[in-house]
C-alpha cells in the first residue's frame, strides 16, 4: 500500500517536471554540447563549420581581447551609473513619495517596457546626432559637437535602457524598511545624514547588489546599444560574437567565444555573490 | 435587397458584373478589380488562411509576397509598388552591408529570399557551394544578352551557365562634404591621411571586408585584391591607426553624411550620385591610386520560396522602361545599351555616373578569392572588435 | 531631490515622446517635423510585412509565455517534491537559462539545430515514401522553444519562491482534513500561487514581444516586430515604426490600466 502511494507519488513528481526537463534538455543542454564541439572545430573553407579537433580557436581568443576588456569595464560602469541615477529615484519612491501617487510613480517607472527598446534607442540616436542635441549646441554658439557614436552615448543607452531594472529591486528593499527605524534614529539625534548612511543605506544592500548584478550580468551580453549608438566602434563582445557568425562566418571561434563569454558570465556571478555575501551580510540575494 | 442598402453598399451588383468582366479581359488589374470592388481587404485576410483560399488563381501563382535582399538606398520604392499594384505580389525589402553578410545568411539556411543582389565575385562561390539556382531565361523575356556589355556581365556566367543577370555596374569611392573639408582627397592615400587630420571623427569606413581592407591596401599601393599576408599586416596597422579617428563602421553612411554627422566616406556610385544631386556640396572622387570597380547581378537562392514571384520581379526589372526609372532614381550606370538609350542627357553625361574611362583605369574588379579568403575575414573582424 | 527625480523621469520619457511625436509626422523622414499627420497610422496599418511581423510576435509571445506559464508552474511545483540532488541540478539548469546571454542562447540554439537539421532532413528524404520529403527549417517552432527557455526558468523561480512562503501547514492542514491533493491544490495551492503565475505570465510575454537578438539568430526566414524594427533602422525608418510603437504603447497602457481598475474592485469587493 505504501509501495504504490510511493510509486504514485513518484509518477506525479515525474509528471510534474518531465517537461520542464525536455524543454532544459533539447533547449538549453543540447545546444550548448553542440556549441562546446564546435568551438574545437574549424572554420571550412568558404566559411561554417567543419568537423576537427584543435584548441586553436581557444588559442585565437587574445584577438579579441579589446572588446572582452571594453565589455569587462563598461559593463560594471554602466550598471554603476544607472545606480547612481536609480537610488535617489527609488529612495524617493519608497520614502518620500506621496502614498497616494506612489503607484502611479512606480508604474511610470515600468512602463517604458513596453515601448520596444530598439524604437527607444533609435529615437536616441535622433537626440544624440547632429539634428538633436548638437543643433541645439550649434544655436548657442559651440559647433560640431560629435556626440552619437562614443562610447558616452554608449553608456548613456545603457543607462537609459536598464534604469528600471535597477530601480525596481532597490525600490523594493526600501519600501520594505520599516519607517519606525527611521524615526528611531531620528528621535535618538541622528542626523539626517547618519541616518541614512547609518540605517537606510545598510538595509537597502541587498537590492542594490541585486539590481547592480541583474544589469552587469545582461551588459556583459549586450548587443542593441554598442551597434546603433557605438557605430560599430565601441565593440562589445556580443558585437564580436554577432560579426563572427554574421559577416566572417567563422562559427567555432565564435562557439569558443561564445563559451569564454558564459565562462566570464559565471565568474562575475560568483564575485557578485561573494561580494553580496560580505556587504550584505545576508545570503538573501535574490538575482531574479 | 433593400434601397438602403442597394445606395449604400459599396458597388452595385451591375457594376461588379461589369469590373469583373474588365478584370477578365484584361483591362484592370487585379489591385484596381480589388480595389474597386473593396474584396482587396477581403481577400488579403482570407490569403492569410493556407489552404482556405486560392491565391495563385489570382495572381498566375505568384503568391502575395516575396521578398529580396538587396543593399541600402538601392531602388526606387515605385518600382516595387508599381510591381505590386501590376501584380498583386508586395515584395519584401532587406538590406545588408556586405556580401559576406549575404552569404552567411544564406548558409544558415532559411532566408525567404526570393531574388538577390550579389556582386560580380561572389557568384562562382554561390554556385561552388550549389546556394543559387542557374537561371531559367525563359522565364526572363525581357533580359536580353545582346544589348549588355560583356565586361559587366561574364562573371554572371560560370561554365556557359547563366546563374546571374546584371543589374548595375559602378565604382567604390570618396565622397567628401567639401563645405567641411578642404584638404584635396583625390586618392585613397589622402582619404586616410584626411580621416586622421581634417576629418578627425567624422570619416566613415564601410562594414565590409572587400572595400574598407581593399581600399587601404591600395592606399599602401598594393592591389585592392591582395590576400598576401605581409600586405594585409600593413593594412591592419593602417586600418586600427585610423579607427579611433573614424565616426562610424557602417555601410549604410547616406543618413549620416545627409545630417552632416559625417564629412566624408567610403561611397558607392549610386549613393554619391544621390547625395550630390541633394546636397551638392558632396562630391564624389574615384581614387586616382585604385579602388574597386563592380557589377551586381540578380540572383534566385536555391531556397528561395516563392520562385515564380522572383523571375516575375527580375522579368519586370529588365524591362527598360522600368529599368531606366530605376536607374534615374538609383543613380549607379546600366549594363544595357536598351536602358542607356533611353536616360536623359543629363544622366549620361554626369560624370558621377558614368566616369571618363582614363579614371576607370587604376581600379580592380573584386576577385573571388577575397569573399572566402580566411584571412581577411578575421582581418575585418579583429579591426572591427579592436 | 525632486527635481532630480522629475528629471530622470524626463529622461525616461522625452525619447517615448519623440517617437510618439514623429508617429504624427507628415513627412517621410522619421527625423525631420514636417507637419501633423495621421497618414502614417494608416500605412503602417495597411503594410503587410509589418502588420505580419506584429501578429508573429504577438503569437510567439503568447505562446511561449502560457507554454512557459503551464510547465514553469509545473516545475515549481514538481521540484519541491524532488530529492535534494535531482533539485540542485533543475535550480542550476534554470539558473543558468536566466543568466547565459541572449546572444550565447541564440548562437547555441542555431548552431544545435543546424547541425541537427543537417542530418534528420537528408535522413528523412531517403526513408520518405513519397516524393516531397518534409523538411526541418528555423522559424516559429525554434523562436518558441528559445524564448520559452528563458520564460519557463523566470515563471519557475517566480512561482517556487511563491510556493515557499506559502509555507507547508496549510497544505497539511488541508489533507489532514481529507481533501484529495488535487482538491487541496485546486481550493488552496492555486489561487495563492496565481497572481505569481499571471505575473510570470507577463513578464514571459514582455520578454518575448522586446527580444532582438535571440530571434535575430533562430528566427530563419519569419520576422518579428523587432526584426522588422531593426531592418528598417538599416533601410531607413519612416514614421510607419513610429506609429506602430504608439499603437503598442497605448494598447499596453490600456492593459495595466484594466488590470489596476479590475485589481482594485477585487480588492474592495473582498473588503480590504
Amino acid at each position: 500500500m505504501q509501495a504504490a502511494m510511493n510509486t504514485k507519488r513518484n509518477l506525479v513528481t515525474a509528471a510534474l517536471v518531465a517537461p520542464a526537463a525536455a524543454w532544459l534538455c533539447v533547449f538549453l543542454v543540447l545546444p550548448f554540447i553542440a556549441m562546446l564541439i564546435f568551438a574545437f572545430g574549424e572554420r571550412a573553407p568558404e566559411g561554417g563549420y567543419q568537423a576537427a579537433f584543435t584548441f586553436a580557436q581557444f588559442a585565437n581568443l587574445p584577438t579579441r581581447a579589446a572588446a572582452f576588456w571594453n565589455t569587462l569595464v563598461l559593463a560594471p560602469v554602466g550598471a554603476l551609473l544607472c545606480l547612481l541615477v536609480a537610488y535617489p529615484v527609488a529612495y524617493y519612491l519608497a520614502v518620500k513619495a506621496n502614498p497616494r501617487y506612489r503607484l502611479i510613480l512606480v508604474s511610470l517607472v515600468v512602463v517604458p517596457f513596453w515601448t520596444s527598446l530598439l524604437v527607444r534607442t533609435y529615437a536616441w540616436m535622433y537626440i544624440l546626432g547632429s539634428r538633436g542635441i548638437p543643433n541645439l549646441l550649434a544655436m548657442i554658439g559651440i559647433e560640431d559637437v560629435r556626440m552619437l557614436n562614443t562610447p558616452g552615448a554608449v553608456l548613456l543607452g545603457i543607462v537609459y535602457g536598464y534604469l528600471p531594472l535597477m530601480i525596481m529591486p532597490i525600490y523594493v528593499s526600501l519600501e520594505k524598511l520599516d519607517r519606525r527605524l527611521l524615526e528611531a534614529s531620528a528621535d535618538l539625534g541622528g542626523r539626517p545624514v547618519s541616518t541614512f548612511f547609518g540605517v537606510t543605506l545598510p538595509l537597502s544592500l541587498p537590492g542594490v547588489m541585486t539590481g547592480v548584478a541583474l544589469v552587469t550580468i545582461l551588459l556583459l551580453g549586450e548587443y542593441l546599444i554598442p551597434q546603433l549608438l557605438g557605430g560599430g566602434k565601441v565593440f562589445f563582445i556580443g558585437n564580436a560574437l554577432v560579426d563572427l557568425f554574421l559577416q566572417s562566418r567563422n562559427w567555432p571561434f565564435g562557439s569558443a567565444i561564445a563559451v569564454t563569454l558564459v565562462a566570464v558570465v559565471v565568474v562575475v556571478l560568483m564575485v557578485a555573490m561573494r561580494i553580496a555575501w560580505k556587504v550584505a551580510g545576508t545570503r538573501q540575494v535574490d538575482l531574479v | 435587397m433593400t434601397k438602403w442598402y442597394r445606395e449604400n453598399a459599396p458597388i452595385t451588383a451591375d457594376k461588379l458584373a461589369d469590373e469583373l468582366m474588365r478584370l477578365k479581359r484584361g483591362s484592370v488589374t487585379r489591385r484596381h478589380f480589388l480595389g474597386v470592388t473593396g474584396l482587396g481587404l477581403a481577400t488579403a485576410v482570407l490569403a492569410r488562411q493556407p489552404g482556405l483560399f486560392n491565391s495563385a488563381a489570382f495572381a498566375g501563382d505568384l503568391g502575395t509576397q516575396m521578398s529580396i535582399a538587396t543593399w541600402p538606398n538601392y531602388h526606387d520604392p515605385a518600382t516595387f509598388e508599381a510591381f505590386t499594384a501590376a501584380t498583386g505580389v508586395a515584395v519584401e525589402v532587406n538590406v545588408f552591408g556586405s556580401n559576406e553578410e549575404m552569404l552567411a545568411k544564406l548558409q544558415a539556411g532559411g532566408t525567404g529570399w526570393d531574388l538577390f543582389v550579389p556582386t560580380n565575385y561572389t557568384i562562382s562561390t554561390y554556385v561552388k557551394l550549389g546556394l543559387i539556382d542557374e537561371l531559367d531565361m525563359s522565364k526572363l523575356p525581357n533580359y536580353d544578352a545582346s544589348t549588355e556589355t560583356a565586361r559587366f556581365t561574364n562573371e554572371g556566367i560560370v561554365e556557359g551557365k547563366t546563374y546571374a543577370v546584371p543589374k548595375n555596374w559602378g565604382t567604390t569611392g570618396i565622397a567628401v562634404n567639401s563645405n567641411k573639408i578642404k584638404a584635396p582627397v583625390t586618392s585613397w592615400k589622402e582619404f586616410f591621411d584626411v580621416a586622421i587630420t581634417e576629418a578627425d571623427g567624422r570619416a566613415m569606413v564601410h562594414d565590409y571586408q572587400l572595400t574598407t581592407i581593399g581600399n587601404a591596401l591600395v592606399a599602401l599601393g598594393y592591389s585592392f585584391n591582395s590576400i598576401k599576408p605581409d600586405e594585409l599586416v600593413k593594412a591592419e596597422e593602417l586600418l586600427i591607426r585610423v579607427k579611433p579617428h573614424l565616426y562610424a563602421i557602417n555601410s549604410d553612411y547616406q543618413p549620416s553624411m545627409r545630417a552632416t554627422d559625417a564629412w566624408m566616406t567610403m561611397c558607392w556610385t549610386n549613393d554619391g550620385a544621390q547625395l550630390n544631386r541633394d546636397m551638392p556640396e558632396i562630391q564624389f572622387v574615384l581614387g586616382k591610386d585604385g579602388g574597386e570597380i563592380w557589377s551586381d547581378f540578380y540572383a534566385i537562392p536555391k531556397s528561395a520560396a516563392n520562385k515564380a514571384a522572383g523571375y516575375a520581379l527580375l522579368n519586370y526589372l529588365m524591362t527598360p522602361e522600368n529599368a531606366v526609372k530605376e536607374h534615374i532614381a538609383n543613380g549607379a550606370p546600366t549594363t544595357d545599351s536598351r536602358v542607356l538609350k533611353l536616360l536623359p542627357a543629363e544622366v549620361t553625361s554626369n560624370k558621377i555616373v558614368y566616369p571618363d574611362e582614363a579614371a576607370l583605369t587604376p581600379l580592380e574588379f573584386g576577385a573571388a578569392v577575397t569573399l572566402t579568403d580566411p584571412g581577411r575575414a578575421e582581418l575585418m573582424a579583429r579591426f572591427k572588435s579592436a | 531631490m525632486r527635481a532630480f527625480v522629475s528629471s530622470v523621469y524626463l529622461f525616461l520619457y522625452a525619447p517615448i515622446a519623440l517617437v510618439v511625436l514623429f508617429s504624427f509626422n507628415a513627412g517621410r523622414n522619421a527625423s525631420e517635423f514636417t507637419g501633423f499627420s495621421t497618414a502614417w497610422y494608416g500605412k503602417a496599418l495597411g503594410n503587410t510585412f509589418l502588420v505580419a511581423a506584429l501578429q508573429n510576435s504577438l503569437m510567439i509571445a503568447f505562446t511561449s509565455a502560457a507554454l512557459a506559464a503551464v510547465f514553469g508552474t509545473m516545475a515549481a511545483l514538481g521540484m519541491e517534491r524532488l530529492g535534494t540532488r535531482t533539485r540542485a541540478v533543475f535550480d542550476a539548469l534554470f539558473a543558468a537559462a536566466i543568466v547565459v546571454p541572449g546572444v550565447v542562447i541564440g548562437i547555441a540554439t542555431l548552431v544545435a539545430l543546424v547541425a541537427v537539421f543537417s542530418f534528420v532532413n537528408p535522413a528523412l528524404a531517403t526513408i520518405w515514401p513519397g516524393d516531397q520529403p518534409p523538411q526541418f527549417g528555423l522559424g516559429y517552432g525554434s523562436i518558441i522553444a528559445a524564448h520559452g527557455l528563458f520564460s519557463m526558468a523566470l515563471v519557475t523561480m517566480i512561482v517556487k519562491a511563491r510556493i515557499a512562503s506559502l509555507g507547508r501547514d496549510i497544505v497539511e492542514a488541508s489533507s489532514d482534513l481529507y481533501a484529495t491533493p488535487l482538491t487541496t491544490f485546486r481550493l488552496i495551492v492555486l489561487p495563492q500561487i496565481l497572481p505569481s503565475i499571471l505575473a510570470g505570465f507577463l513578464l514571459a510575454f514582455t520578454f518575448s514581444f522586446d527580444d532582438f537578438i535571440i530571434a535575430f539568430f533562430v528566427a530563419g526566414s519569419k520576422t518579428t516586430l523587432p526584426i522588422y524594427v531593426f531592418a528598417s533602422i538599416r533601410r531607413g525608418v519612416t514614421p510607419e515604426i513610429n506609429a506602430i510603437a504608439t499603437l503598442v504603447l497605448v494598447a499596453s497602457l490600456l492593459l495595466i490600466l484594466t488590470a489596476r481598475v479590475l485589481m482594485r474592485e477585487k480588492k474592495s469587493k473582498s473588503g480590504e
